[in-house]
């Protein structure tokens, strides 16, 4: 480790309460300054410097994809072969390049120029095939494209990456201001009004600001749809210990893409949100945990974060008053389970991304033990709006019960995969339809991200469905995080089942046993009926783990593969049984 | 305060969980990653209870008892959550009890047995696992291993030794020795906590192995004869081969069931050839074995005859710190009221 290397760690470390929090930030900065990988005296060198004992260094490090253990090629090419990836054509690519190179994923060159790795769903759904490479992301790839991209990687040169972006709906508020040029910019930000709601909200009693946004209903973007006013209510009053914002910038539910649109072109509109909140609240100390891929996007949060700063938006003594308020960027290395909230909270402090045995809940004791407030980028963003111009005209989009605009992520087959912005409540068939239309027979859909119920064609009918929190649970899926993925006729269902059974057995944590072990079952029954070795039995097994597994783990995730793989079976049973082998 | 466990009616502390009272009371509900040394863990689910009212099942060990909670510990729902644990961990790993050293004193198996269940439901087959023969002391088997995590909090939380971690994540988590390095090139101190907290046969103590089984030994009592803390023991003892096959710390004061290597694992000296086990004399140049009348006799002689000769002065005590505190009391005691001199000393002072 060299000193640079040692001194900017030093820096991190200076911006938390404890150097514990530091060590993910520090390995990644070791793995970026070094040979690309982590070595074992890399480790001991972290654990002495934040004074942490080697194996909780060893024990964080091997927790999280992002970090590597072993050695790899100059450039790391690793492709997304998630299920919005899959519907994209992401198979051909990595067939395509595998042949192209000579290797099998997980591979490197002889050279020792290029390692392939395939990884799980990197938000960019609607832009898939994807390739990341380092801090950056080649989208909307072809074979073709590959190519090029190894041929100039191979002259030394990494091209230009230009993420895309397709945008759409009324796009009224959340994204409003996406696909204007300069949008990032706090000049650009100012012109357009921003910054306005948090001076109107500094001039009103923080329980004020609080007690707008409970009325207006606003509802958790994340995926759970708790209210936020209510769970911003669940902080004790006066603990004597500072309270902590958080904001859930770890979008990584397949089918999800939403989040990084407001990030990437309107960081202004989430810093305000969070300022706000923070606010009302009482919290001086905001967080942004983003995931560690979207490492351009944390650049530019970082970037917002800076101005905002400059200009008396953040910091101390924001627009002259008395309130301070600081936001840190906190990049995740690679761990799906990060965007539970205590799983984020314990990763955040540096740990293992475990979720926590609840009670307490975070607003009682989150991070440091401390009261913290976990709320999705979306929810955050909508803040300013709701103290802006009141919470009867957000009551106004969307219906009594999901009121305000949701974006909603549109992936798979469709003519044009993007992320569109519509009042709650919005039938799926305008979404379809700003989306360009289903591409060929419509077979299935994927209401809100992986973990919610399929539904069929029979039950989507002409898709006059609302988008909303109760219309689709009474529908038998829910409307998660608003990610939709569509597919048709081409596709098999078990194929899908498999896939999904495989990323949630890649991201379980692994500290409770039925999604440990069950994931894990599951997945090598699914993948013996997929070879065509099943058998009735096997399905049956795998139907009784997933009505078990229900509401027995410590957090949501037995829960988020169960309900998909029981309705993907229970819906699509006869192509599960055509697998079955005849005796 | 009162909760009531399958219709009985119990009293409890605040602050005490369901499964501490049902504990407490003879309710028998199986704990897998669950210690009282370290506290609630909530991670192998297993201990699942049914609350009246409630949505949904609470694990006994994290659920704080409530006054007039009604409790359910044996409903349809919670044994087919029980079944499934067991059934997954079966499947996973290779549960052999024919061969196991904890056959008799293993929680899985004793999960199994109130189950009833005689084999795995299904089978899968994984990549073998491995097992960490490399150290002194402690050999962990992770076929075995159900990654419940105890030993790592006993490592970390009770002895504080910080070597042991989960390393990994899913189903391929293994409990690793720092960096995942082999145990014997770890910065493990061979204390051996892990080996007394594993709930199944995964951490063991490698010279037991093959030494007998838990239903041949008998367990002894007693307090820990190398230093002055007083590390209570139990002794497992082969009493036919009139040996003892290892040695477990008592869950009591002052140790709380640590002990360190010597205490834990240097358990051959009283069936060692060298031990003196009576007094001796050297006559004609040779050890004569005598009997102890004639040894203190002797002894005592000695000390008068030499003390007239040559003063008190010339006389000095070493008491030791692997005899008791009346011991070297007495002996202490002796040397300023006998022989009246201050000239006592310790083995363990410098």
């Amino acid at each position: 480790m060299d000193k640079q290397v040692r001194e900017k760690i030093v820096a991190i470390t200076e911006q938390y309460s404890s150097p514990k929090t530091a060590v993910l930030s520090a390995l990644q900065e070791v793995q970026k300054s070094g040979s690309g990988y982590l070595k074992q005296e890399d480790m001991a060198e972290v654990a002495t410097l934040l004074d942490v004992p080697l194996a909780s260094v060893y024990s964080s490090c091997s927790y999280y994809s992002m970090l590597n253990r072993k050695p790899v090629g100059k450039y790391h090419i690793e492709i997304d072969t998630n299920i919005p990836a899959m519907l994209a054509g992401a198979g051909d690519l990595l067939a395509h390049i595998e042949k192209r190179l000579g290797i099998r994923s997980g591979e490197t060159t002889k050279d020792g120029l290029f390692t392939l790795s395939t990884v799980e769903d990197l938000g960019a759904c609607g832009t898939c095939p994807v390739i990341q490479l380092g801090d950056r992301y080649f989208e909307e790839m072809t074979p073709e494209k590959a190519d090029k991209l190894i041929e100039s990687l191979k002259r030394g040169q990494i091209p230009e990456s230009k993420s895309k972006v397709v945008v759409g709906g009324d796009r009224k508020v959340l994204l409003r201001r996406v696909g204007q040029p300069n949008s990032t910019f706090i000049s650009s930000y100012l012109k357009d009004g921003g910054y306005k709601a948090l001076e109107k909200a500094l001039g009103m009693k923080p329980e004020d600001v609080t007690a707008e946004v409970k009325s207006s209903g606003l509802r958790g973007r994340g995926g759970a749809g708790f209210p936020a006013g209510v769970k911003w209510g669940f902080l004790p009053k006066d603990s004597g210990k500072p309270v902590y914002l958080i904001c859930n910038a770890d979008e990584g539910e397949p089918g999800t893409f939403k989040d990084r649109q407001i990030m990437e072109y309107d960081p202004h509109l989430l810093l305000e949100g969070m300022a706000i909140s923070g606010y009302a609240i009482g919290a001086k100390r905001g967080f942004i945990y983003i995931r560690g891929e979207f490492a351009w996007i944390a650049d530019i949060l970082e970037r917002a974060v800076e101005e905002a700063r400059s200009s008396g938006k953040l910091g101390r003594n924001i627009l002259g008053t008395s309130f301070d308020f600081d936001i840190s960027v906190h990049r995740g290395a690679g761990a799906y389970v990060c965007g539970e909230e205590t799983g984020l909270i314990e990763s955040l402090e540096g740990k293992r991304g475990n979720p926590r045995k609840r009670p307490p809940f975070p607003a009682v004791s989150g991070l440091f033990d401390c009261p913290t407030i976990v709320n999705n980028v979306e929810t955050l963003s909508l803040v300013p709006f709701i103290v802006e111009k009141g919470e009867a005209e957000f009551r106004k989009i969307g219906l009594p019960n999901s009121s305000g605009p949701k974006l909603f992520g549109v992936s798979g087959h469709v003519q044009r995969p993007g992320v569109y912005e519509f009042p709650l409540g919005t039938p799926l068939c305008d979404i379809l339809e700003a989306a360009g239309g289903v591409k060929g027979n419509l077979k299935a859909i994927i209401p809100g991200g992986l973990s919610t119920a399929i539904m069929t064609a029979e039950e989507l009918g002409d898709c006059n469905i609302p988008m909303d929190y109760d219309n689709l649970p009474k529908r038998g899926t829910s409307l998660g995080s608003g990610g939709i993925m569509v597919m048709n006729d081409t596709v098999s269902i078990p194929a899908i089942a498999l896939r999904a059974i495989e990323f949630y057995a890649h991201e379980s944590c692994g500290q409770c046993i039925p999604c440990r072990e069950g994931a894990s079952v599951i997945k090598a029954l699914l993948s013996k009926m997929v070879a065509g070795k099943g058998t009735k039995e096997d399905l049956e097994t795998v139907l009784s783990l997933t009505a078990t597994i229900k509401g027995t783990t410590i957090c949501p995730t037995g829960e988020a593969f169960s309900v998909p793989i029981e309705a993907m079976i229970k819906k699509f049973r006869r192509e599960f049984d055509a697998l079955i082998q005849q005796p | 305060m009162s909760v009531t466990i399958d219709g009985k009616l119990f009293d409890f502390k605040p602050g005490a969980t369901v499964l501490e009272v049902a504990r407490e009371h003879g309710v028998k509900i199986p704990s897998l990653c669950y210690h009282p040394k370290i506290g609630p863990a909530g991670r192998c689910r297993i201990c699942v209870v049914e609350v009246e009212g409630q949505k949904g099942l609470e694990t006994a060990c994290t659920l704080a008892a409530r006054d007039g909670m009604v409790v359910s510990t044996d409903t349809p729902k919670v044994l087919e959550v029980r079944r499934m644990v067991v059934n997954l961990l079966l499947s996973n790993g290779e549960h052999n009890c024919l061969s196991c050293e904890q056959n008799g004193q293993c929680e899985l198996q004793d999960a199994a047995y109130q189950l009833g269940i005689e084999a795995p439901a299904f089978v899968v087959d994984g990549p073998p696992a491995e097992v960490d023969k490399s150290s002194e002391m402690i050999v962990i088997d992770r076929r075995k291993c159900i990654m419940c995590g105890r030993c790592i909090d006993a490592c970390n939380k009770v002895v504080v030794n910080e070597v042991l971690g989960m390393g990994e994540r899913g189903h391929e988590s293994r409990v690793v020795c720092d960096t995942d390095r082999p145990m014997a090139d770890s910065t493990c101190v061979q204390c051996g906590e892990c080996s007394q907290l594993c709930p199944v046969g995964a951490i063991i103590d490698k010279k037991a192995i093959g030494k007998g089984r838990v239903s041949n030994l008998t367990k002894v009592n007693t307090t820990c004869p190398y230093c002055g803390v007083g590390c209570q023991l139990t002794l497992h003892v082969d009493k036919d081969a009139n040996r003892i096959v290892k040695v477990t710390g008592r869950e009591v004061l002052p140790n709380n069931g640590m002990l360190c290597v010597k205490g834990r694992y240097g358990y051959e000296f009283p069936s060692s050839p060298k031990r003196l086990t009576q007094p001796m004399i050297m006559k004609n140049g040779k050890h004569e074995p005598v009997s102890w009348d004639e040894a203190l006799d002797y002894t005592a002689g000695r000390i008068k005859e030499i003390v007239a000769k040559n003063g008190s002065d010339v006389f000095s005590a070493f008491g030791s710190g692997r005899i008791t505190n009346e011991n070297n009391y007495a002996i202490a005691k002796f040397t300023r009221a006998v022989i009246k001199n201050n000239n006592v000393d310790h083995c363990a002072r410098t």
